[in-house]
């Protein structure tokens, strides 16, 4: 067949090839025989005794100080009972038999273990166990390998409840922020923050978690450490707050449902803060079970909300201060301008009602914004009209987020026409101008607006950034400067020169005074539900108007901004004025103001005949 | 280009089941290696390469072998190109300039010189009409493969640059090399050895070397890779500890266990049976090759189809030997198992070169 003669000698040397191949493959096979069949039993032990598993060591997170170096937030040890059996196929019995040794919540931990995916990994069976749980598993340590105690750092706040709007709370880290990119490079299971400061600055408290690299056995118990790398822990913040302020004004708030924030007007910093009803940031360390979750993020009274930056109200009279700054700035008034208050004022085909009936005569602007009339602002808001309240309504920071360094501030809203047109499709009337004169009509504002407000006022005129965090690291976290809002300094002593009035004997918030410190503030009132229904059933407690007080003092050179608000506190003056008070006099080391938490009757607005009273009318603040 | 369908009748359907074979059993270790780790959905990755790899392998026996190794010389500069542009403008990846990057595929270039240096290799000794060669006679050609070797080695890949010795070496003595020879190269070989280990190797090659004769000196760095393997190899034992089911695998204690060390989870969980039973397909492969060597129609057809077999048989056997340790750790595939687009194209382009030589192997 063979055509080619010169192939022959070429066949026998590709046989001797051929055998080599042949011979090099069988002694591979003979080989494999060796180590699988003859020393097999040798290797089968050492992959079942001599495999290095790396155990995460997670580092405590930076702990939190107060501006005088008192704990706030901290990390205590705590020990979780773990299952480190693996694959988990017999861990029907295993859990079991745990769950004779220790309470379990059993369905909980199949979840767990169901979440995981891969399989060879220790499961969490009982997180923050008590000393008796941790006792009962290492005295079974012999018969119950698997069940193991680790130790891990527990996030621990001190303080409860008292600011917890702030400080925030942790959590194991979500799926959805497994997927965000500002969570990428962290680990599930890792513990991050979930709210307040520990989310805003999650990154900067979170340390280098540490491994342990262990020998564990055929049944994933550990046999051995082999190496371990110590976790980081994370760098320490202070903050602007100062805790003893904070309690005080805890204490001055009494649990009433609302907010109140109190800044140094000079710098922006924040020295206190609250938001009721509050949660105990605690619950969440150790991971909180779905009911608590569930009562939590379902109570209609939202303590999860941060309302001192998230809560939007209508500021009722307290709004009056924009009014007097954007109507003497634009030369409207001047403090000698007088309006005469006849207890109403009919314009615009309507009856626009000040709270006092029978009207308080003829007032200046310090007069009526110590009496807070209506009227008078009433008149001030038809000659300034709308746009130029809004411009001066967002120069001075309402209706946009301050900046605070907390997550998810609100901005509050100043109606404008264009607004209006964009969201409503309908022209402005100029009877709603009258409405947001007096802080109604579609106005909202937050209390860290209000307190900024405050001081915008008393530091002559800069718009301050609100902010928390002090130093982080050891070194001082920048803010922004004070904004100066170029307004006459004619227009600030106007101003101020009202506010002091209100706070004085004769004021809507005679009740915030101190002894020997002159404090200008600004009562308000912001209505709920329409005037006539208010009348119709006044026992109810959520028709009441909520009650609005922001102030500064000393009035020359002051220290300190507050801005109260207590939802359905009735007016302003009694409800939140008092409130202010006592927080002042704990600040200036002076006694309380007298007559504190005395609660008044409300002054009854008898019930007019004539036209229908606008929703934003009657509104008391005294 | 259609085939003449008598060639078609002539294809070696034995030989390409159990091609077919190591493929199937190939993407079911890659879905095992990868099961527990972050790497899942590989295996049908390597599934798209495969059947990228079969067209290439039916274009490769539509063309006449002949035509092939006559187009050697032009494919050898085009070598020499590829690897001189991944070796200077190349991107570095992990250390090495081994890629050539096309979109969202890489391709290794070497991979497929291996398969031009086998034409050129054909081309040369088959047009060789002496009886015996002595050394002056393979100067030439093995500074031509040598220059290919360099310049993989420079990658740096010495485990597929040194692919290219049994591939030359084969060729060499099928064209009639004299046992002399054959010795003076040994002894060369070792001299060049030496020096290269002074001069030419990085000292992650030299240690990897020095702990495969002495795993314990590092444990946890140069040998780990060694002993972990064995043990995963050992503690497979006769039947395996199950599929799925290696701890050393699915722990994660097998590094590379997707791709070089396929192999070691294949013996973890299907144990000496699953070994025999591999490697057996693999010695069938080869068989059949160097059959197809030895009925081949003419000397280019007899010498391409033995310089590939070299290739993919020294291929098997170091890689096996590797994750049994009875060698030092070198970069090599797996030929057919390993995870890996060019190394699947390019041992499915070998296969049907020794295809194209079988059913040419009547026609005139």
């Amino acid at each position: 067949m063979r055509i080619y003669e010169d192939l022959r000698s070429l066949q026998s040397r590709l046989s001797v090839i051929k055998s080599v191949v042949v011979g090099a493959l069988a002694l591979v096979v003979v080989y494999f025989w060796h180590l699988q069949v003859v020393r097999g039993k040798y290797f089968r032990e050492l992959a079942e005794n001599n495999r290095i598993r790396a155990v995460p060591i997670p580092a405590p997170r930076g702990p939190v100080f107060d501006r005088n170096g008192r704990v706030l937030v901290e990390n205590r040890s705590s020990f979780n009972v773990v299952l480190s059996a693996e694959p988990h196929a017999n861990l029907d019995t295993t859990l079991e038999r745990v769950g004779r040794l220790i309470e379990v919540d059993e369905d909980q931990v199949r979840d767990r273990i169901d979440g995981q995916g891969p399989r060879f990994k220790s499961v969490v069976v009982k997180a923050d166990a008590s000393d008796e749980d941790v006792a009962v598993v290492e005295s079974r340590r012999l018969e119950e390998p698997e069940v193991g105690v680790e130790v891990v750092p527990l996030r621990a706040y001190p303080l409860g409840t008292e600011a917890s709007h702030v400080l925030g709370r942790v959590g194991e880290i979500t799926d959805r922020q497994l997927a965000a990119a500002s969570f990428t490079g962290i680990e599930p299971g890792t513990v991050v923050g979930q709210a307040g400061l520990e989310s805003q600055y999650n990154r900067s408290l979170m340390g280098k978690d540490g491994v342990r690299r262990v020998i564990v056995n055929s049944r994933g118990v550990e046999v051995a450490e082999a190496q371990q790398e110590s976790p980081m822990p994370g760098p320490a913040a202070t903050l602007t707050i100062d805790v003893e302020l904070q309690r005080a004004m805890d204490d001055a708030m009494g649990g009433r449902p609302g907010s109140a924030v109190a800044l140094d007007p000079q710098t922006g910093e924040v020295l206190a803060l609250t938001s009721n009803p509050a949660y105990d940031p605690n619950l969440f360390s150790v991971g909180i079970p779905p009911t608590v979750w569930q009562g939590l993020i379902k109570d209609p009274e939202t303590p999860l909300m941060n309302r001192a930056i998230q809560g939007q109200y209508a500021p009722g009279s307290a709004f009056k201060v924009v009014m007097a700054l954007a109507a003497h700035e634009s030369g409207v008034i001047t403090p000698s301008t007088s309006f005469h208050c006849p207890g109403a004022l009919s314009i615009y085909g309507k009856t626009f009602l000040c709270w006092k009936e029978g009207g308080h005569g003829t007032l200046n602007l310090a007069q009526a914004l110590a009496q807070s009339c209506n009227v008078f602002f009433y008149n001030v808001g038809v000659r300034l009209e709308i746009d130029r309240i809004s411009k001066y309504a967002n120069l001075l920071g309402l209706n946009a987020a301050s900046g605070i360094d907390l997550p998810y501030e609100a901005s509050g809203l100043i109606p404008s026409p264009t607004w209006k047109m964009r969201t409503q499709k309908m022209q402005w009337f100029p009877g709603e101008t009258v409405s947001v004169s007096i802080g109604q009509g579609g106005v909202t504002v937050t209390a860290l607006q209000m307190v900024r407000l405050a001081a915008a006022v008393g530091n002559g005129g800069r718009l301050v950034q609100p902010h928390l965090v002090k130093t982080l690291k050891n070194a001082p976290v920048p803010f922004p400067a004070p904004v100066d809002l170029g307004l006459k300094p004619s227009t600030i002593a106007a101003v101020k020169e009202g506010m002091v009035a209100v706070v004085s004997p004769g004021g809507t918030g005679w009740r915030a005074a101190l002894p020997g410190i002159r404090v200008a503030g600004k009562t308000g009132s912001a209505q709920v539900v329409t005037h006539a229904r208010l009348e119709s059933d006044k026992k109810s407690h959520l028709y009441q108007p909520h009650g609005w007080f922001m102030c500064f003092a000393p009035a020359e050179n002051p220290r300190i901004a507050i801005a109260v608000m207590v939802e359905h506190g009735t007016a302003g003056g009694q409800s939140a004025a008092p409130i202010a008070g006592q927080i002042l006099a704990h600040f200036f080391g002076v006694p309380p103001p007298p007559a504190t938490s005395v609660p008044e009757p409300l002054p009854v607005l008898p019930g007019r005949p004539g036209p229908r009273p606008s929703p934003a009318a009657r509104t008391a603040d005294e | 280009m259609a085939i003449d369908r008598r060639l078609l009748f002539n294809i070696d359907w034995g030989m390409m089941a159990a091609v077919l074979l190591l493929l199937g059993i190939g993407i079911a270790t890659i879905l095992s290696a990868t099961y527990s780790g972050r790497n899942s959905g590989l295996e049908v990755k390597q599934f798209y390469w495969i059947l990228i790899g079969l067209a290439a392998l039916l274009v490769c026996v539509s063309v006449d072998y002949r035509r092939l190794v006559d187009q050697a010389p032009l494919l050898y500069l085009a070598s020499i190109a590829a690897l001189g542009y991944v070796l200077f403008l190349g991107p570095r990846i992990a250390g090495t300039r081994r890629w050539i990057v096309l979109g969202p595929v890489q391709l290794q270039p070497s991979e497929f010189v291996k398969l031009v240096a086998a034409l050129f290799v054909a081309k040369i000794f088959a047009e060789s009409k002496k009886d015996s060669l002595g050394i002056a006679d393979i100067l030439g050609p093995g500074a031509a493969v040598g220059l290919l070797a360099a310049l993989i080695a420079a990658e740096p890949d010495l485990g597929t640059a040194f692919t290219l010795v049994p591939l030359f070496v084969t060729g060499a003595v099928l064209a009639g090399l004299r046992m002399k020879a054959v010795l003076i190269l040994l002894a060369v070989g070792i001299v060049v050895g030496g020096l290269g280990w002074e001069f030419a190797l990085k000292d992650y090659q030299r240690s990897r070397i020095y702990t495969f004769l002495d795993p314990s000196l590092d444990p946890r760095g140069a040998g780990y890779q060694k002993i972990q393997s064995e043990i995963a190899v050992g503690s497979g034992g006769v039947v395996g500890r199950g599929y799925k089911n290696g701890t050393q695998a699915q722990l994660g204690y097998l590094p590379a266990r997707h791709t070089d060390f396929i192999f070691s989870v294949l013996a973890e969980e299907n144990g000496f049976v699953g070994v025999v039973v591999v490697l057996g397909l693999y010695l069938f492969i080869l068989w059949r090759a160097m059959d197809t060597a030895q009925m081949a129609r003419d000397r280019v057809g007899a010498f391409l189809a033995a310089g590939v077999a070299a290739l993919l048989a020294f291929q098997v056997v170091y890689n096996v030997a590797m994750v049994a340790g009875l060698v030092p750790v070198k970069g090599l595939p797996l030929p057919l198992m390993s995870y890996g687009g060019s190394s699947i194209i390019s041992s499915l382009l070998a296969v049907g070169l020794i295809l194209n030589v079988r059913m040419r192997r009547f026609a005139n």
